[in-house]
């Protein structure tokens, strides 16, 4: 739990990251889209950018791949500019929205953008990665959404590129292609790839991740390995009355095993544990008295936006 | 210039019901329908007359497939797909000029299919030195148009795409002389036309089909060339603010 990922990446491939943002800002007139981002990305890594809308995904996105200017701040793409990185075919991304054209089949568009880069992966290959290759014939306006999004993976994966980009892929894909998807996704990071994507499903992030980098209002808010993230945000919290409870209990709550956060009125208690039997059996013994226990989830999703959305939150959580 | 991505571009020009008709079946039915309203067979200036529209509806031709190539950057800017080709190593002139050309070549079925019908059905002759004026010099002397038609896609949305080229095209062609004669319009009218390019289009090359309303040769490539570098500018310009602002 000492070293997350993002400082033993600093420390091993500051060099030779994938990817480096340093200080990292963006406004569009008032509001401050991107307001500070440090991020190291190891090569080989896979990282998922979480957060709620609005909280700056697409923004660095943009910036990493160089279709908009920083207003302060740097990024590098295996050390050189985003500009220079997709120069070198290095960068495939997979854009939020259209970005297809209707006119074209799928062979025609992805041949086209393969025609565009100097060293492509072979046309069949890309079809066949991105599962597509019973479509390949139809045009861009007869495919449904899910069909769309695969069409856009071949896109971005023709150029075989070392980063992958990926802004929520699986946005318009209901649970069955979304499954497909993440699966020809493994065969891709298999190769050692680096893979970036903006989600706002959590378990997309725990499921598909190595690393979870959390943004809220700009800020990098949490950066950890998916075992840190998903014990902030598996937590459950233990209602219980605590009698005769005063200061003492409230210095006695905070020091059982596992508590993230704790709110004590009167002699109710509320506390949000991270491993609710650690913290009930410790609280038992304590506490004896202790009656009229409740135990309930907090829920991914609720959890995820508690993370996210509190003031409160300190800049880098879960370190 | 990537040739494979130019010739994806024009095919995909051709799949369009509306650059069908509009761009090769248009100019050639409206060049048949003048050459038998405006003038009857046995009117002694027939021969010109039908010269001097088969000249308009060429230039109509080529005008259309400009404004219709660039309707194609109003939809690739708003489908997000000229975002992702700047994920490409296509660079912005090789973007641009890539669609300029495809403007350029698409307008050839207007520029060759008119004079064809004019020759075969309407009987149109001219000589060698006339035919090479009048399609090389259309030809060429369309570049500010399709300037205009990439900039028009630069600045509508797909859905003000239509209007806007509508009203361009309608306007300047009436007032460059496309579809009547200049000589009936009030004075201030042909004092605008002055100003338009379609106007020293047909300048350009109606030498070759008749001796009236002549212009300056000179004045007629210097006007022509002024806007291509004016409209070249101003599409350039709105393309590097494009793309730094998305």
């Amino acid at each position: 739990m000492e070293t997350t990922q993002a400082t033993r990446g600093a420390r091993d491939v500051a060099a030779g990251a994938a990817v480096r943002l340093s200080g990292l800002k963006k406004h569009y007139g008032q509001v401050r889209a991107v307001d500070g981002v440090e991020l190291t990305i190891a090569p080989g890594e896979v990282v998922a950018l979480l957060g709620p809308n609005g909280a700056g995904k697409s923004t660095t996105v943009d910036m990493i791949l160089g279709l908009s200017k920083p207003d302060a701040g740097e990024v590098t793409v295996f050390g050189k500019t985003p500009g220079d990185a997709v120069r070198a075919g290095m960068i495939g991304a997979m854009l939020q929205g259209g970005a297809l054209l209707e006119d074209l089949t799928v062979r025609e568009t992805v041949r086209m953008v393969a025609k565009l880069h100097r060293t492509p992966m072979p046309l069949d290959q890309a079809l066949q990665r991105a599962g597509i290759e019973d479509i390949a014939d139809r045009r861009a306006n007869k495919l449904s959404g899910g069909q769309k999004q695969r069409v856009r993976f071949a896109v971005a994966l023709v150029s075989d590129p070392d980063l992958l980009v990926l802004d929520e892929p699986t946005a318009a894909m209901d649970v069955g292609t979304r499954r497909e998807f993440w699966k020809s996704m493994y065969s891709f990071t298999d190769s050692g790839r680096t893979v970036l994507f903006a989600t706002h499903y959590l378990e997309e992030a725990e499921e598909f991740a190595d690393r979870v980098v959390l943004m809220r209002a700009g800020r990098v808010v949490a950066d950890g390995s998916v075992a840190q993230v998903r014990a902030l945000a598996g937590g459950r919290t233990i209602r219980a009355v605590l009698p005769g409870a005063g200061e003492e209990t409230e210095r006695l709550v905070a020091t059982l095993p596992a508590v993230t956060d704790f709110e004590l009125r009167g002699e109710r208690v509320a506390i949000s544990s991270s491993e609710s039997d650690a913290t009930l059996r410790a609280l038992m013994a304590a506490v004896p008295a202790v009656h009229d226990i409740e135990i309930g989830a907090v829920g991914l999703e609720g959890a995820f936006l508690s993370l996210t959305s509190e003031e409160n939150t300190e800049p880098g959580a879960a370190r | 210039m990537n040739p494979s991505y130019l010739a994806v571009e024009i095919r995909r020009l051709f799949r369009s019901m509306r650059f069908l008709i509009f761009v090769v079946a248009f100019p050639v039915v409206m060049f048949l329908l003048q050459a038998n309203v405006f003038t009857k067979a046995s009117a002694p200036d027939h021969a010109a007359v039908v010269a001097v529209v088969m000249v308009n509806m060429m230039a109509f031709g080529l005008f259309a497939a400009a404004t219709t190539n660039g309707t194609r950057l109003a939809l690739e800017r708003a489908s997000g797909w000229q975002r992702q080709l700047r994920l490409t190593p296509l660079s912005g002139a090789s973007y641009l000029g890539g669609k300029a050309v495809s403007g350029m070549l698409v307008g050839l079925p207007a520029l060759l299919l008119v004079p064809l019908v004019a020759i075969l059905v309407e009987g149109v002759h001219l000589d060698g030195a006339g035919w090479l004026r009048v399609i090389a010099g259309l030809w060429l002397g369309t570049i500010p148009l399709v300037l205009l038609g990439l900039l028009i896609g630069q600045i509508a949305t797909p859905e003000s795409m239509q209007p806007i080229s509508m009203i361009v095209m309608l306007g300047m062609g009436f007032l460059g002389g496309l579809w009547i004669p200049l000589e009936g319009m009030p004075a201030w009218m042909q004092d605008v036309s002055q100003l338009l390019p379609t106007y020293w289009l047909i300048g350009l090359v109606r030498p070759a089909v008749t001796n009236e309303l002549l212009v300056s040769f000179p004045t007629a490539i210097a006007v022509l060339a002024g806007w291509t570098v004016v409209l070249g500018a101003l599409v350039t310009r709105r393309y590097r603010k494009d793309s730094a602002r998305v």
